[in-house]
């Protein structure tokens, strides 16, 4: 299997929708992804990834047109998936002052989801990670309280098109601080449940959020909602 | 024909004023309660119980069916025209010398209602009892016992009022747990880098490790061979098998990458002459 050295000399599959008629083979950086006609209506599905763990499927269908479907996926599922929280701990801070705001774009991971689509159906049917090793977990606030989350470390990009194929996309987000105080945010923690993905060939986008900090009665919060690209972007 | 059928049942009298036409709507009141309860019992499990944790819905679903086994015998007992008020008072002193006799038995019936209420753990959740020595699963809290499948997969059954009264430890009630080793290097390696490979190796290879709170390494002792580091990681409360029991090899890995020396025991021995 080619490494992600090698990434350079070899073309990988794009996202999209692939016809399976036979023989299907998909590439991704540390992954090797392989479908198999075995009987008239039965496939197999092989699947290998960076860490040398390999899956098989047999995959029964009485469909005549079977597709799959190569999509990006909230980075949930690996190793396991235990939360719908992500923890995105920004390699620099921002320094906001009072009354102000700041427009950013960081590289959120992401995963990659394999479809099976076939008459009206749309299953899932495996994903993988191209970076297994930012994909790891973190805990916001105490161990008996506090929230489990995915942990990434992310820099920030310049805009929709600074994505690293098949790793990350990029996630629009608005801080607002309307606080009397000046505010220094090294951290971004929200449910990424709700926001959706898009691709473009191998490129990727997350919807974004905006951020306000604000005073709630004495209680200083931070108010998260979600910014749909479809409306926001480009 | 179905009055005249009545009319003699209820001239049959069997004892006192007992008669069959009476005994018979008892019995048919009876019937119907078990009946209803039965059902409402089976319309619970089917159409509430799912999206109720299992303790609690088995508890309703108790409540549920001796609530109307009881009010069936209430209206049964009334339409035999039997006065309750004697069976009372013949009760209070029954139940006084019953009591005396199974005083473990309503005290494991009381400590059950505190439990089911306090709620201490609940079914499925993985819990150690140190008093008692039993680590494992809460299967269930019954009235009288509850009942604990420990990690051999045996299943052991405790006396509520020794379970309520006992240290309880929940291994599934915090968001995350932790996991710790000791290993030892010698005294010539350097501690920092020891640290070094050992931290990298966990960030590595561990993915259920958490980054934050990050792996803890501590001095714990300057041992007779070896300084000995007390290595501690945080992981998602289920995840215990991905962390406590592959930690010790990871460390023991990272350091023979990494050529530091985890010492055998040594004793320096000094003769008199010397």
């Amino acid at each position: 299997m080619k490494t992600m050295s090698d990434a350079s000399e070899i073309t990988f599959s794009n996202y999209g929708i692939y016809d399976l008629s036979d023989n299907l083979e998909l590439l991704l950086p540390n992954t090797l992804i392989k479908f198999q006609r075995i009987s008239g209506n039965a496939f197999s599905y092989f699947r290998e990834n960076s860490e040398g763990e390999i899956i098989e499927k047999i995959i029964p269908t009485e469909s005549n047109d079977v597709k799959i479907e190569l999509v990006p996926i909230q980075p949930l599922n690996h190793p396991a998936k235990r939360t719908n929280y992500v923890f995105l701990k920004l390699d620099k801070e921002i320094h906001l002052g009072e009354n102000s705001a700041a427009s950013i774009f960081v590289h959120c991971p992401i995963e990659i989801g394999i479809f099976l689509i076939y008459d009206d159906n749309h299953e899932p049917l495996d994903w993988v990670t191209c970076n297994p090793l930012n994909s790891r977990f973190s805990l916001y606030g105490s161990p008996d309280t506090g929230t489990l989350c995915k942990y990434a470390e992310v820099s920030l990009a310049t805009d929709y098109d600074d994505s690293v194929s098949y790793v990350n996309g990029v996630m629009h987000i608005v801080i607002e601080n309307t606080l009397s105080f000046a505010q220094t945010i090294s951290k971004v923690i929200f449910p990424i449940t709700d926001n959706n993905l898009y691709y473009n060939n191998s490129k990727s986008i997350i919807d974004g959020i905006k951020i306000t900090m604000k005073k709630r009665a004495a209680v200083n919060i931070a108010e998260v909602k979600q910014l749909l690209w479809i409306l926001s972007g480009p | 024909m179905v009055l005249e059928l009545l009319q003699s049942l209820s001239e049959m009298q069997l004892v006192g004023e007992l008669t069959v036409l009476s005994l018979l709507i008892g019995g048919i009141i009876m019937a119907g309660g078990i009946i209803t309860a039965k059902i409402a019992k089976l319309l619970f499990h089917k159409y509430y119980a799912p999206s109720l944790p299992k303790d609690t819905a088995q508890n309703i679903s108790k409540l549920i069916y001796f609530g109307i086994l009881i009010v069936s015998f209430l209206g049964f007992t009334s339409s035999q025209g039997i006065d309750l008020s004697g069976i009372m008072v013949a009760g209070g002193i029954f139940a006084v010398v019953i009591g005396f006799a199974t005083q473990s038995v309503v005290s494991n019936l009381i400590s059950g209602l505190f439990l089911i209420v306090e709620k201490p753990a609940k079914h499925g959740d993985t819990i150690d009892l140190p008093d008692m020595g039993i680590s494992g699963t809460l299967l269930d809290i019954g009235t009288f016992s509850s009942k604990v499948r420990r990690f051999d997969g045996t299943v052991t059954r405790i006396p509520n009022d020794k379970f309520f009264t006992s240290n309880i430890r929940s291994l599934t009630l915090s968001t995350v747990r932790r996991a710790d080793a000791v290993v030892g290097i010698s005294y010539h390696s350097d501690i920092e880098n020891a640290i070094l490979v050992m931290k990298n190796e966990i960030l590595q290879t561990m993915p259920f490790v958490l980054q934050i709170p990050e792996p803890e390494f501590r001095i714990d002792e300057l041992g007779d061979s070896s300084v000995n580091i007390h290595v501690f990681v945080w992981y998602p409360k289920d995840d215990w098998s991905q962390a406590q029991p592959i930690l010790l090899a990871t460390l023991k890995r990272a350091l023979d990458n990494a050529s530091i020396e985890i010492p055998f025991p040594q004793r320096v021995i000094w003769s008199g002459k010397d």
